[in-house]
């Protein structure tokens, strides 16, 4: 079957990311069961959620005891850069009935940045792509949702340290030009004045829009165009 | 109670950008799609400055440990090298001073 056979393709084009994906998926899991979320909680955020920064963010927003509707915001103002990657593949691969909501579901920057560089544009291969990072996903949270729990006394280990470890790894990567680089440190700062003022998750939102909106002010003149692919291509590197 | 709450609304606004995108047929503003470009690197570094200095007065070592995670990772730019390399660091700057 030829859709067998692309889905196949698909799922192994993938496979190089398994490498990036399963320490992230560990990580994640790791501070989720610090911020006090149980396994099953654990394991609900990625098969349902399933947005790795989202879920590293609102763990740590869990933990610092954030209200619901930041922490969804939150989410909201990080994922919707995935209307850029649908409105790119709509046009592309023709989505009817049945597969557009469920390539909408597992899709994610890896299965855009994969599908797009292939130049198989099918939607068995596309589906075959994003599985295979779910699947991988899910299998490494599972890991270390385990792993996590069987740390003795983590307050005492400074294990809460992996938290801003971890966000600082997740940004230093995206940091490339000075204007990157300002938005960064402005934010930084931003955020650290407003956290000793506004209750839980605030800060993050507020520094998210406020950055954000500064960056693109900065970057006026710059085609957006250009910064969409090279954002995919930044992910899949 | 509230978890599932907050699980069901991040589900909503996850798969509805996921959905509209393919759904759609029209351009973002190009100050749009800049805004989106920094959405990750604002929100980054909003979650991890006010986390850094911690609550047991380890707030030097810490940054310390911070220190060494972004070398590796800007070196690497591999997430669990960097966060061992700066965990190391932490436990043996602890171990070390009094």
């Amino acid at each position: 079957m030829a859709g067998l056979e692309g889905f196949r393709r698909g799922f192994v084009a993938m496979a190089p990311l398994w490498l990036g994906v399963v320490p992230f998926g560990v990580v994640y899991a790791v501070l989720a069961r610090e911020a006090g979320l149980s396994l099953l909680e654990t394991q609900s955020l990625s098969v349902l959620v399933f947005a790795g920064s989202a879920q590293v963010s609102a763990v740590g927003l869990f933990g610092a005891g954030a209200a619901a509707a930041e922490i969804v915001f939150t989410t909201f103002l990080l994922n919707v850069r995935h209307v850029l990657y649908g409105l790119s593949l709509g046009r592309r691969i023709p989505l009817r009935g049945w597969r557009r909501p469920t390539a909408a579901y597992f899709l994610t920057d890896e299965a855009f940045g994969v599908t797009v560089v292939s130049h198989e544009r099918t939607f068995p291969f596309l589906l075959g792509a994003e599985l295979s990072l779910f699947l991988v996903w899910n299998l490494s949270t599972l890991g270390g949702a385990v792993a996590g729990a069987a740390i003795a006394d983590p307050g005492a280990l400074g294990i809460d340290l992996v938290f801003p470890l971890a966000f600082l790894a997740l940004l230093v990567p995206l940091v490339r030009t000075r204007v990157e680089l300002g938005v960064a440190v402005a934010s930084g700062a931003l955020a650290y004045a407003l956290a000793e003022r506004l209750p839980g998750g605030l800060p993050i939102l507020v520094t998210g829009v406020a950055g954000s909106l500064l960056g693109a002010a900065l970057t006026r003149g710059r085609p957006g165009d250009a910064v969409r692919l090279d954002d995919a291509a930044r992910e899949v590197a | 109670m509230t978890f599932w709450l907050t699980v069901t609304g991040m589900l909503a606004v996850t798969f509805g950008s996921r959905y509209a995108g393919l759904a759609l047929r029209t351009e973002l503003p190009a100050f749009w799609v800049r805004f989106l470009h920094f959405v990750p690197i604002a929100v980054f570094a909003a979650l991890l400055t006010p986390s850094l200095q911690g609550s047991y007065g380890e707030g030097e070592i810490r940054v310390a440990g911070a220190g060494v995670a972004a070398l590796v990772a800007w070196r690497t730019r591999n997430l669990g090298l960097a966060i061992a390399a700066g965990m190391l660091t932490f436990w043996l700057l602890r171990l070390v001073t009094p």
